[in-house]
């Protein structure tokens, strides 16, 4: 177990656990009050426009026990597994009883298959009980007409989210809603300092509640809870062990990190959309709303999915000097593999300056299934120790 | 490209007798070694373009090209893909991942592209690609970016990339659409974009190459290819309406996908009307490529360039010709669209917008599938499903819906078109003779009786 007693002492913590683990509940109490939920496929869904409308923003998320009896009907096998099993609950009536409506970004290929397969499920078997659903055609190539398109297309995404709200949305409600998400993402800055620096106080299996827990709840109450544990865990006692950063598949729960700990490591930082990335840039104020937004998603670090692999071995070398890691953990999911194009080229310039890593490529979904990971991640640490592995 | 020869058990007459599968064959093999001698000589800007990207553009230009796919077909039929797994593997990559779309990369690392063996032979397929200076892919699939970027690092070349919008409005009939009424077809905002990004690549060219794009010019090359794939159109007409067939997928795949790499060429525009006049004297002579034929088969899926005589093995057994492939059909639906003089640049980017998505994308995909498996007369529809490429993912489960649905009997398998490790002749061809005997003949039989 890594989330500690101390952790779990704090009040503040142990409500972030409890939405974190009961990631449904939040959401029932909005529509129980009469108030609409949507939820949000992909990472880069602006729940600033949604939360000025008045709704609530949830992420959708795999259940690694259940069966995929519906979506072995319609995916290919060649789709991400924990997409798989997230698509599973959507066309399976589980969301379409939890939400008003889905909102799907294309962050990656897979996620913009699912649109497709969605979009046709709605036309050819309207009576399966899916959400309705909208899609948000980002680009994320950095050039000038790639961002003017992206706000049209931003545009076209706030004319959706009025038509779900059933009211217009002014610019002043954006800009509020933006100032409680950019309140949150220092907050959560803030935790990180605990995390991030020299001393650790928290752990990464912690930290990943603490920021998962607001993919699932009210964002202004998330900040207020993040602020307290902050506050709590000024007094944890600090982690020792050796300091790793974490690359590869998002994780929505802490079973590998907690694998990760039990074996010695200390997880100090992420790049994935459940962890770290989740509060990466602000949206800047003093920018026209619909450009401010584009701002914030567009330019955020580069995703795995969506960028060269030049440009993410130097965005793994910033990651991984901001939080002082000794050494990095790649670990991709079978199916879910573009990352490891980009590895090879990663691992030369960590080598180069004396960082350690391991890869865990072709990993089967849910962490669990994999056997002989205990012993390796053990090997690692033992490495990191000045062991040999 | 396969090699032209029978299989066991095909009673096809006409393999070998398409003049037009044979000259395309060794243009392609001049063309290649023409533009190799000029990049080497002139060291000029030489490009690979991604198959989506349009090559229009660089052809109007005068930029020395090859495509990406379908080098890889070329490196597939000289049997470099064992060579070019190692290769991957011992530089850190994955070797099955995107494997059809990873051949010149792999090429890249090669220390012997460009050498010769001690017999004097080259080592590299045709001795090797030309240095390139510039990598082009169009953003289709997440894997792109990866590819492309890395072919343009081991190259020291550039890399330019296209982004991809997806579809809002998606009129079933797109393939009644396209020619003419293309503003129909695709939500405007999305033409808007795909000008504004020719226009840049424009720029770039010019400013990479030192060559002024010349308007008159693309309206040249545009013409051209609607010369070419109407000749395709009247082919496809051709052969749907043929009962038997005079000619199998074995001689249409090689005869216009080879072509279409030289679209906007006076070759491929003559090259594809030889190709239909010779069909058209078979088919009025009254040849059938198998004498016997019983059932019309459809192949969904890429070229299954490792076992091309794959095709043919069902022919003598049961009659069952594979009459339909996506390549001489796309050639006829969706690269035409007339008008060009109006605005060349539009007509352009409302080819190479939608190119991805006709073959990719419910509900365009399937509905043409069917459309297409109507006009052909098609009993059943073998669909070869690749394994790790997510770009060529299409809802396969919508396909075969909306056919089962029409009354056709689909078949759907995984493969790996370049990988033949992964392919058992053996085990396929059981599948396949099972699936014609439980479920094709069954169905024409039943329909017979109707």
């Amino acid at each position: 177990m890594s989330i500690r007693d101390c952790a779990m002492q704090s009040k503040a913590f142990a409500a972030l656990k409890d939405v974190y683990d009961h990631r449904d509940a939040e959401a029932a109490k909005w529509r129980a009050a009469g108030k609409k939920v949507i939820g949000e496929l992909g990472c880069d869904v602006p729940d600033e426009l949604i939360m000025a409308g008045g709704m609530l923003p949830v992420q959708i998320c795999a259940d690694p026990n259940r069966p995929l009896v519906e979506t072995d009907k319609y995916l290919e096998y060649a789709f991400d597994p924990a997409v798989r099993a997230q698509f599973e609950k959507i066309v399976d009536g589980t969301y379409y009883d939890q939400l008003d409506a889905l909102a799907i970004s294309n962050s990656t290929d897979v996620i913009i298959r699912v649109f497709l397969y969605l979009r046709e499920i709605h036309r050819v078997e309207p009576e399966k009980k899916v959400p309705p659903v909208a899609f948000i055609d980002w680009l994320f190539t950095r050039h000038r007409i790639h961002q003017t398109r992206d706000e049209f297309v931003i545009e076209l995404f706030r004319q959706q989210v009025e038509e779900w709200a059933g009211r217009s949305i002014s610019d002043e409600e954006i800009r509020a809603a933006a100032r409680i998400c950019n309140e949150n993402r220092q907050a959560l800055r803030e935790m990180a300092w605990l995390r991030h620096g020299a001393e650790v106080r928290i752990g990464g299996s912690e930290a990943l509640v603490i920021i998962g827990a607001g993919l699932f709840m009210d964002r202004a109450e998330h900040t207020r809870l993040v602020r307290q544990v902050t506050e709590d865990a000024r007094s944890w006692p600090v982690l020792a062990g050796p300091r790793v950063f974490y690359t590869g598949a998002n994780q929505e729960d802490t079973v590998l990190y907690e694998k990760m700990e039990a074996a010695g490591l200390v997880v100090v930082g992420e790049d994935t959309d459940w962890g770290d990335r989740f509060y990466d840039r602000d949206f800047n104020l003093d920018y026209p709303v619909i450009r401010a937004i584009v701002d914030r998603y567009l330019l955020r670090e580069f995703s795995a999915k969506k960028s060269t692999p030049a440009q993410r071995k130097e965005a793994l070398d910033r990651e991984v000097d901001a939080v002082n890691a000794q050494g990095v953990v790649f670990y991709t999911n079978q199916y879910d593999e573009v990352a490891t194009w980009d590895m090879p080229k990663q691992c030369k310039s960590l080598e180069s300056r004396g960082i350690k890593h391991i890869t865990f490529g072709r990993m089967l979904w849910p962490v669990a299934k994999n056997e002989d990971l205990d012993d390796k991640l053990a090997g690692f640490a033992a490495e990191l120790k000045g062991g040999v592995r | 490209m396969a090699e032209e020869k029978k299989a066991p058990g095909s009673r096809s007459t006409v393999v070998k007798k398409l003049k037009a599968t044979k000259t395309v064959s060794v243009y392609q093999k001049e063309w290649f070694f023409a533009m190799k001698d000029r990049v080497e000589k002139e060291q000029c800007d030489f490009a690979i373009l991604n198959a989506d990207v349009p090559m229009e553009i660089f052809r109007a230009m005068d930029i020395p090209f090859v495509v990406n796919q379908w080098w890889a077909a070329i490196c597939g039929a000289k049997r470099m893909t064992k060579k070019y797994f190692g290769l991957m593997q011992a530089n850190g990559y994955r070797p099955d991942l995107n494997s059809y779309d990873a051949q010149a990369l792999a090429e890249s690392f090669d220390p012997d592209d460009h050498k010769v063996d001690a017999e004097g032979n080259p080592m590299g397929p045709w001795g090797g690609l030309p240095k390139p200076t510039l990598c082009v892919t169009r953003l289709t699939g997440d894997a792109q970016n990866k590819i492309f970027g890395l072919l343009a690092e081991n190259y020291d070349a550039e890399l330019y990339t296209i982004e991809n919008t997806q579809a809002r409005m998606t009129p079933l009939n797109w393939y009644e659409l396209a020619p003419d009424r293309w503003e129909e077809l695709y939500d405007t905002d999305r033409i808007d974009l795909a000008v504004e990004e020719l226009k840049e690549l424009i720029r770039y060219l010019e400013m990479k190459t030192g060559k002024m794009f010349d308007m008159n010019k693309l309206q040249e090359v545009m013409d051209l290819i609607n010369e070419q794939e109407g000749w395709y159109r009247k082919l496809r007409d051709l052969i749907a309406q043929c009962h038997p067939v005079p000619v199998t997928v074995v001689d249409t795949i090689n005869a216009v996908m080879q072509a279409q790499w030289q679209r906007g060429t006076r070759w491929a525009a003559d090259h594809a009307k030889s190709l239909y006049e010779e069909v058209k004297a078979l088919a009025d002579k009254g040849e059938a490529a198998v004498p016997n034929e019983k059932l019309r088969m459809m192949w969904l899926g890429r070229g299954m360039w490792q076992d091309f005589a794959f095709y043919q093995r069902f022919e003598e057994k049961y009659g069952a010709v594979f009459m339909w492939s996506m390549y001489l059909a796309m050639g006829a639906d969706a690269y035409i669209r007339n008008h060009v003089e109006e605005d060349p640049l539009r007509a352009l980017a409302a080819r190479f917008i939608g190119m991805e998505d006709f073959l990719h994308m419910p509900p365009w995909n399937s509905s043409w599938f069917l459309q297409q498996a109507r006009q052909n007369d098609i009993d059943g529809v073998v669909y070869m499903i690749p394994e790790n490429d997510m770009q060529a993912v299409e809802g396969s489960y919508f396909i075969k819906k909306v056919l089962e649905d029409a009354g056709i009997p689909v078949l759907a398998f995984h493969a790996d078109p370049v990988n033949p490790r992964k392919w058992n002749a053996e085990t396929m061809t059981g599948l396949v003779e099972d699936f014609i005997e439980k479920r094709v003949i069954p169905s024409k039989e039943s329909k017979q009786q109707k």
